[in-house]
């Protein structure tokens, strides 16, 4: 199975990567990991917990399993015992086999969502010794081909997907422009570099190149709500693709970049597009990498939409949107953000008839496209297997439109929806959310104005 | 000496190296650095620890513990056959003095709770997926425990059994550090751990918030 998806070199163990590896755990190795390591009884009531095993239930698949291979590890280096009777607790060497089996399991079969965290017993946080064991194979440069690229890209350009300056800034006037004629008002305005702006805003680079028209809907909320707000040209891509490579060094510098161009332009909050990774990184991750608190508060979009309508600064008609809408809730936001209650409240104020799929919230399952799976081509087909447990959700509430605000979500369920065949329509919540706006000067009302003039 | 006597010595001696390997595991583990947030917190710390030490237990509260409600179930009542084995340990040079109901009760919580341990036995070698993840020393470690817990039991009725729960006592407490029965000491950990986090988050534990649907 490991040969067959991996034939590169540097999949090889050397003796030297092997010491690297064994040095990351080590430092690795704080109070929280150790507990988790040691805390597990082995019982396997986690088994259900993934959609992994849901959708294909074999013992592999259960999360327990998965950080049993790294315990093998740790077990060998830290407990006397096993260094005694290592088969008598389960202890092994970090050898070729166990190191094919860290990279199928840490990279292949866990997005790192964390339903089984949240429903462990013992509370062990499978998801921290997965990341454990990414962080080891990325030192010892085992990190799958197409996660490797991703997050090289974005060091080296900027965002993820090499997207030129010019690129981006043609793709932004081309949204201000759509946005001016879908409103028939030339004053609304997509702000570039503004100076001391209360709110900065970021993209996930594929709204740039693939999804603009998400562009123009989050630039109309931002106008409708009157907010002072801008972009930045010197670093605006929202994703961090360190987190899931396990790459901290990455995870730093692209969080830094991204923390240097808020500074720059003083603004005073960063508000994170409707990417559930990109969000979590910025939020709640990249602060512990950079080893110091922002001077800013980061939220995301979806907050942001929320104050707007608690607030009365955006009008909705939901009346607008009068189809079935159901919510994914993306991993990252909701049981690693807590932001769970955010979009049920936009959506009953911005559809006609929102239903609630099974488990919800803080128990979702897991799309499947998750811990930059959709990166690793490798894992292409388990990945589309593992997203059958959404697929039956999503179905059971007889939903037309399945929403959500992550454009990892938004790209497996898009794949989910093709593969189950789901007669679903996947959208972002900016995007429902802009076509209930009801503007606050209706563009008949301007053009009059004109015409007076 | 008779039996009882050097069983008893037996039984403490088992205690002080149990004791003193688990001091080995605290200090281990506190000399490892506690990975400081510095993220804002969204939630209560306080509030995720309080739930994951008390609602976060209850048997509905998961959908893990929802779905295996009788391992669970089954969990549950062996621990508390332990705990109360223990309480018969430390009670054991003055049982004759108990009151016959508390003798009765405790019997029988060790009694029922002996015999789910040894149906953890069976669990592990029917289910394919607790089959794959056991361990030689998870099998050792709830035999060894179920043992402990029935002994217990059995001496209340029959006092002769004493020495030989004394033994079983003393071993199975010197193999609590080197063994998987030493979850006893991180499940305390990783319990506060997950409750810090989660809470901190906002995710477990927490009032609900403004954005809540009005019922």
């Amino acid at each position: 199975m490991f040969k067959d998806k991996f034939t590169d070199e540097r999949y090889q163990l050397t003796d030297e990567k092997t010491a690297i590896a064994i040095d990351v755990l080590r430092q690795r190795l704080n109070r929280q990991l150790q507990a988790s390591l040691e805390a597990c009884v082995r019982c396997g009531i986690c088994a259900e917990t993934c959609h992994y095993y849901v959708s294909d239930p074999k013992p592999e698949h259960v999360p327990a399993y998965r950080a049993e291979q790294l315990r093998k590890v740790y077990r060998k280096l830290y407990d006397a015992t096993s260094r005694v009777i290592p088969t008598w607790t389960g202890a092994a060497e970090l050898d070729q086999e166990l190191v094919e089996q860290l990279v199928m399991t840490a990279y292949g079969s866990c997005t790192m969502c964390g339903r089984c965290v949240l429903n462990c017993p013992m509370g062990v946080d499978t998801r921290l010794i997965v990341r454990t064991a990414r962080a080891m194979l990325a030192a010892m440069d085992m990190t799958p081909e197409g996660l490797k690229a991703t997050v090289n890209v974005h060091l080296e350009t900027g965002n993820n997907m090499g997207v030129t300056e010019e690129d981006y800034i043609e793709t932004i006037k081309w949204m201000e422009e759509e946005l001016q004629n879908e409103l028939g008002d030339s004053s609304v305005v997509i702000p570039i570099n503004k100076k001391r702006a209360r709110v900065i805003y970021t993209f996930n680079p594929r709204e740039v190149k693939y999804f603009p028209y998400l562009i123009q809907a989050a630039a109309k909320i931002y106008n409708a709500a009157g907010e002072d707000w801008t972009l930045s040209t010197e670093s605006w891509d929202a994703t961090n693709y360190g987190l899931f490579s396990g790459d901290d060094a990455a995870a730093r510098r692209i969080a830094g970049n991204l923390e240097a161009a808020v500074n720059h332009l003083g603004a005073d909050t960063l508000v994170m597009a409707e990417c559930g990774h990109g969000y979590r990184s910025q939020r709640w991750e990249a602060e512990n990498w950079l080893g110091h608190s922002y001077p800013f508060p980061v939220m995301s979009f979806v907050e942001l939409q929320a104050q707007y309508i608690r607030d009365g600064r955006i009008k909705l008609d939901p009346t607008r949107n009068p189809k079935r809408v159901t919510y994914h809730d993306p991993c990252n936001q909701a049981r690693s953000g807590g932001i769970i209650e955010e979009p049920r409240y936009i959506l009953r104020h911005s559809v006609m008839d929102f239903v609630d799929m099974e488990p919800h919230g803080a128990e979702n399952y897991c799309c499947g496209g998750g811990g930059g799976m959709l990166s690793m081509s490798e894992f292409a087909r388990e990945r589309k297997a593992a997203g059958k447990a959404k697929a039956d959700q999503v179905l059971a509430t007889g939903a037309e439109i399945l929403a959500t605000s992550c454009h990892n979500c938004l790209d497996q369920l898009d794949e989910v929806k093709r593969h189950y065949k789901l007669k679903v329509k996947v959208q972002n919540l900016s995007e429902l959310v802009a076509n209930a706006i009801i503007w606050p000067r209706p563009p008949e009302s301007k053009q009059e104005e004109k015409d007076q003039q | 000496m008779d039996s009882i006597v050097i069983t008893r010595i037996i039984a403490i001696v088992g205690f002080v190296i149990g004791l003193l390997g688990i001091l080995v595991r605290l200090r281990d583990i506190m000399n490892r650095p506690f990975k400081n947030d510095l993220a804002r917190g969204r939630g209560s710390p306080l509030r995720g620890v309080l739930f994951a030490f008390t609602l976060g237990m209850a048997p509905w509260e998961k959908e893990s513990t929802r779905i295996h409600w009788l391992a669970y179930l089954r969990g549950i009542f062996f621990h508390v056959g332990i705990f109360m084995a223990f309480g018969v340990l430390l009670a054991s040079p003055w049982l004759s003095l108990l009151p016959d109901w508390l003798v009765w009760i405790a019997t029988a919580v060790t009694g029922i709770g002996a015999l789910f341990g040894f149906a953890g036995i069976f669990m592990r070698l029917a289910g394919p997926n607790e089959r794959m993840l056991s361990l030689p020393d998870d099998y050792a470690s709830v035999f060894l425990t179920s043992l402990f817990t029935a002994l217990a039991s059995a001496t209340l009725i029959w006092s002769n059994l004493l020495p030989a729960f004394y033994v079983t006592a003393g071993v199975m407490m010197a193999y609590i550090p080197i063994s998987k029965i030493r979850h006893c000491v991180y499940f305390f950990y990783s319990k506060f751990f997950f409750g810090f986090g989660f809470g901190r988050r906002g995710v477990i534990g927490q009032p609900n918030g403004e954005y809540a649907e009005q019922r």
